[in-house]
């Protein structure tokens, strides 16, 4: 069961990862912003960020 | 060191009990997401100030444009004490109330205390989006021509990533505030225990 968590997690850190790739390619040099590049970069910081969370979780600090 | 209420069978990464461990984990998590929403710039993200925006609502457009000092420090207390406030709910009230409801997030371990943590930054994500940008910030701003749309999906120039930058600074929140707001059982060669007690007891 862990171990599966594990896995979604390590799934959520990696999609996270490749938004935040599509969104920085797609965005366009300043000053002009793209809707859907500034979405993919958020939503991949997010998810990168909630999967990063979940590994410290893993590790237990409280041990 | 004490739990929940006197129980000693309960520890917190932070504090001695839930209230003060909630109080200080809250504050630490909206002073990271506080700072990130600044930074945000940097990485190509519409800024989210909550502190100018706070400011702005209890000191008017008018003062807080000519005193912009003034304007982040008062709506910055008015944030952290918002962002406190809504941690120690989380703290007392909902994060046992998840491990009731939801069985799975029943036993106290910090993977548990952490996905409950990013379930309530959801929450306050929604509860942002949905009432408090729209119902508050967008008639604020409505006068000087700057909208915030239905669910924060036009605010000012921007469309829908202000809608998701916004989830980035709440999961941001939730994030530390699960990780930081950790009860688990005192005894180490205990198994984990329900989590029936935290909170309620």
């Amino acid at each position: 069961m862990a171990m599966k968590l594990a896995m979604v997690y390590a799934g959520i850190l990696l999609l996270g990862l490749v938004l935040l790739i599509i969104g920085a390619l797609i965005e366009p040099a300043r000053p002009a912003i793209s809707q859907s590049g500034e979405s993919l970069i958020a939503l991949g910081l997010a998810f990168l960020l909630i999967g990063v969370g979940f590994f410290l979780a893993w590790a237990n600090p409280t041990r | 060191m004490e739990g929940e209420h006197g129980n000693s069978d309960v520890k917190f990464l932070i504090g001695h009990n839930a209230g003060r461990s909630a109080i200080i984990a809250a504050f630490i998590a909206t002073h990271i997401a506080t700072m990130a929403g600044l930074w945000f710039g940097g990485a190509r993200l519409p800024q989210f100030d909550f502190n100018t925006l706070n400011g702005y609502l209890v000191l008017g457009l008018n003062y807080g444009f000519a005193n912009p000092a003034i304007n982040f420090v008062v709506g910055g207390i008015i944030h952290y004490t918002s962002g406190i406030i809504w941690g120690v709910v989380f703290a007392l009230i909902v994060h046992p109330a998840i491990g009731r409801f939801i069985k799975p997030l029943a036993a106290l371990t910090p993977v548990n205390n952490y996905i409950k943590g990013v379930l309530w930054g959801i929450v306050l994500w929604i509860i942002s989006s949905a009432f408090w940008m729209p119902l508050l910030i967008g008639p604020l701003f409505a006068p000087i021509g700057v909208g915030v749309g239905p669910f924060l999906t036009s605010f000012g120039p921007y469309g829908v990533q202000a809608l998701f930058t916004n989830l980035l600074w709440h999961s941001i929140y939730g994030i530390n505030l699960g990780l930081l707001f950790s009860p688990t059982p005192a005894g180490g060669s205990r198994t984990w225990r329900s989590t029936s007690g935290v909170g309620v007891r």
